[in-house]
């Protein structure tokens, strides 16, 4: 271990002199309080506040990212370039040892750079209420929705139903001989199935429509907020574009039956389509047990079309916002890890150019994975075959860094990163695939020839 | 690993570098059998592109062997038990330029392993050692090439290695270091170690090995004892102080009694020992240098070792090594070549006894002779000189301008203080 460490040390120190490192360093430090200034989001101070963090942790993000790739392709290419590697190799320190070394001496860097410019940013992040003027309101929003750290639960579609009730109505369409002769079999299945899909989201005028939410634990403080988050959708857009609905939270299946157990919170919502809204309640309208009933009405007076309710999710406060913006620094810190390896592993048998252009290809597509996956599956039945034995694979087996797995996602929108996905991230990320890229990089490294000369 | 006779052995040694396509090209070392005693000063002898240094990246495991096996003390060299007790010196100090000459000896001696107390005692004394006391904490990036070549030798000998394999350890050094490095390695030899020195620099080469190989096309052309490879048996020479005109004389008229031809020169000092001198002088002096100091001798804990090799072996082994000659000042010795002749007939009865006594103890000078053959034609050094012969010869003097060009000296024998 010390001489693992003794090769970290140098890995440290050689980085250091590399002028990136710098330029890097100089450039955060004047773009991150700049953007602090300039970034006004929609006007709000939520806005501004969710503006600077999330473009501020994406810039730390992909500089160290950028910084992460150069430096693990530069140290040990570079040390094998300059014949340095010599007088190491012939000491006696296995090979596996130096790239350990190597990895060390980036990672460890790749933690203070991330410690020092996170705190910036969460300094800068925390100092904004108090530059900007604002409304007390605006304030309490701002603590509610991002200064916060909050559990998220969704609503879950019954996929297997759903495609049941598709089948089923493909059986009555069969017996009726109502099948459109051009279409196949699964096209069509696949239309009723997504049919099905908006049907359930659907809510016709005068129509109500209930959603259950159970294990939702808030805090037990009294002032602890309830918030419903949603995004409107209509089968036709109203002339002003506004949705009218009225939401009702609270113990709704005991009220159904005639009891009252809860509160019940009447709350009138008024917003554009297609954009995510969020209103809070207090948090007893949530049952000993943890139920929350979520129903909306369809008032027939104010709307003439059908709406769709999406992306419906019930958020409420679990933790504060440092733990929980430690946690996505943490997810970051998974990305680092895996590029460091990568980057040593690629230098132990490419050159540093090379190296250099592979990482990034492995970035970009990292940052876009889930994208890709998605766009792919979407694209589905003509490419699949080909799609499942060679794409596919090879995606998984890249990292990413997209969805779930971006840090802004969880700052902007105050939500918590659970320990438990956490641990999968870096179990994933950096036990599995971090780990195997280095075990190769050993092996490759184990059996190269380091004074191996071109003739 | 059962501990082997030698220190090196490389059994079929062969290297083949391959084309971009994988296709046979350069046939670097070819078929090479190399058994390096231990306790051995080996003199790797070759030109430029020999193969010399790629025998080296061979025996380090730098390169891997298309062909054959290499033993280093016993194993191979990627073992840690073995490269631990290895102390290797490239052909160019390949230093981070960013650490400071501390620093760099630290960082090697942390590869081994060592604690902190162990390393500050060996790098104090290292840097001592090869000169470089002033400049601990200067960046290795901003030293000469011969300040970089110090650090290097310092490196390769931190973990007081069993063997040391250098390559061109005194390519880029001034005279006096090249001097020191010299001394130094008799010095580790007689302490028991085994060095294993890659050099063109034959002067280098001549002064310090036991033995040395020459190759060529990575094919071992000639190899043996510096002393049996290069002794002149047919010729005798003799070194006295200057001598009178007439004496001179009276040596020829006793040398043409034998029918042998003679040639009387002043040896020329050798420029190093000139150079050394001057430098010398001027430090005791104390006159100011940014440069390197004069290093102070050998590092105590590098003599922890037993020594094995008795004191005396070496002169037996190579040639003469007066205990300690003092530098002189003057030099008026007229050294006195014969030909074979001389030493076959024998009229002159005490001169002969002389002759022939002094012939053990007594390389004998050369004159260069044609240059085609690399090693053979260097000088051979004169140390020692008879007393009682001298006094003979002073006895019998005679004027004679007969001096030719003065070819001779005295290296090996010709230490410093």
């Amino acid at each position: 271990m010390k001489k693992v460490w003794a090769v970290a040390r140098n890995t440290i120190a050689q980085a250091l002199r590399m002028r990136i490192a710098g330029v890097v360093i100089i450039l955060l430090l004047i773009l991150l309080p700049m953007m602090s200034m300039i970034m006004i989001g929609d006007g709000t101070l939520l806005g501004k506040l969710q503006t600077f963090s999330s473009y501020g942790l994406s810039l730390v993000g992909l500089m160290l990212c950028v910084l992460t790739i150069a430096i693990s392709t530069f140290t040990l290419s570079d040390e094998i370039k300059r014949q340095q590697i010599f007088m190491v190799v012939t000491k006696p320190v296995c090979r596996w040892q130096i790239l350990l070394g190597k990895f060390l001496g980036v990672v460890i860097l790749d933690v203070f750079l991330l410690l020092f410019f996170a705190s910036v940013v969460y300094v800068l992040t925390c100092l904004i209420p108090y530059m900007a003027e604002t409304s007390p309101q605006e304030r309490q929003r701002a603590q509610n929705e991002f200064f916060t750290a909050r559990e998220g639960l969704k609503t879950v579609v019954d996929e297997t139903e759903l495609r049941g009730r598709a089948e089923e109505r493909y059986r009555q369409l069969e017996k009726d001989r109502r099948l459109p002769e051009t279409m196949s079999q699964t096209d069509v299945l696949t239309q009723l199935f997504n049919e099905e899909r908006i049907r359930e989201q659907s809510i016709e005028p005068a129509k109500s429509r209930r959603w259950d939410f159970k294990g939702v634990r808030p805090a037990a403080d009294p002032n602890t907020m309830i918030f419903v988050r949603y995004k409107y959708d209509a089968s036709v857009t109203p002339p002003d574009g506004q949705i009218y609905g009225l939401w009702s939270i609270g113990d709704l299946q005991s009220y159904e039956q005639g009891t009252l157990t809860t509160p019940i919170y009447n709350v009138p919502r008024d917003a554009p389509t297609r954009v995510v809204q969020e209103f809070a309640v207090p948090a007893n309208a949530v049952t000993k047990e943890g139920y929350l009933g979520v129903g909306f009405v369809n008032s027939p007076e104010l709307n003439a079309s059908t709406v769709m309710v999406q992306d419906l999710e019930v958020l409420y406060k679990v933790g504060t916002f440092t733990d929980n913006y430690c946690r996505t620094i943490l997810l970051l810190l998974i990305r680092l890890i895996f590029l460091a390896a990568l980057g040593i592993t690629l230098t132990t048998w490419l050159s540093f150019p090379v190296a250099v252009l592979v990482c990034v290809s492995v970035f970009a597509v990292g940052t876009i994975n889930g994208f890709i996956v998605e766009s792919l599956e979407s694209l589905g039945t003509g490419v699949g075959m080909v799609y499942q034995f060679t794409i596919q694979p090879l995606l998984s087996l890249l990292p990413r860094f997209d969805g779930d797995f971006s840090p802004t996602k969880y700052v902007v929108s105050g939500r918590i990163v659970r320990w438990l996905f956490l641990l999968r991230a870096a179990g994933e990320t950096i036990g599995l695939k971090a780990l195997l890229l280095m075990l190769f990089g050993m092996l490759v490294f184990r059996s190269r020839e380091v004074a191996k000369t071109a003739v | 690993m059962a501990q082997s006779q030698f220190a090196i052995e490389t059994i079929s040694l062969t290297k083949v570098f391959p084309d971009w396509w994988g296709r046979p090209r350069v046939v670097a070392v070819d078929d090479l059998n190399l058994q390096i005693r231990r306790n051995e000063i080996y003199g790797f002898l070759g030109p430029n592109g020999s193969g010399k240094t790629t025998t080296i990246k061979l025996l380090l495991n730098l390169l891997y062997p298309t062909r054959g096996a290499a033993l280093v003390l016993g194993g191979g060299s990627s073992d840690p038990a073995i490269s631990s007790r290895i102390g290797y010196l490239p052909e160019e100090s390949y230093l981070y330029r960013y650490l400071t000459a501390y620093e760099t000896l630290d960082f090697y001696g942390r590869l081994f392993g060592f604690p902190s107390a162990v390393r500050k005692g060996r790098i104090e004394t290292l840097l001592d050692m090869v000169g470089l006391a002033g400049a601990g904490n200067r960046q290795v990036g901003t030293f000469s090439k011969g300040m970089a070549r110090r650090i290097g030798l310092a490196q390769a000998l931190i973990n007081d290695p069993d063997l040391l394999i250098l390559d061109e350890p005194t390519s880029g050094m001034d005279p006096m270091g090249t001097r020191q490095i010299k001394d130094l390695l008799v010095e580790l030899a007689r302490r028991g170690k085994t060095i294993f020195l890659c050099s063109h620099l034959l002067a280098d080469v001549e002064d310090v090995c036991d033995r040395i190989g020459i190759l060529y096309g990575g094919k071992m052309q000639v190899e043996g004892p510096v002393r049996q490879l290069l002794e002149q048996t047919g010729k005798t020479q003799i070194q006295t102080p200057r001598l009178s005109d007439a004496a001179i004389s009276r040596i020829r008229e006793i040398l043409r009694q034998e029918q042998a031809e003679c040639e009387i020169i002043h040896p020329m000092d050798k420029l190093e020992g000139f150079f050394v001198r001057t430098v010398t002088k001027a430090r005791q002096e104390m006159q100011p240098t940014s440069g390197v100091g004069a290093g102070s001798g050998i590092s105590g804990f590098l003599a922890g070792k037993e020594i094995v090799r008795q004191p005396g072996i070496l002169d037996q082994l190579v040639s003469v090594r007066p205990a300690q000659t003092t530098v002189k000042t003057e030099v008026d010795t007229t050294a006195v070549t014969t030909q074979p002749a001389a030493s076959q007939s024998l009229p002159h009865q005490d001169l002969l006894q002389m002759l022939t006594t002094s012939k053990t103890e007594v390389p004998l000078p050369l004159t260069p002779t044609e240059s085609s053959s690399a090693a053979a034609q260097e000088e051979k050094p004169v140390d020692a000189v008879k007393e009682d012969l001298l006094q003979q010869l002073l006895d019998r003097r005679k004027k004679t301008d007969d001096t030719t060009t003065p070819t001779n000296h005295g290296t090996r024998g010709e230490k410093s203080e």
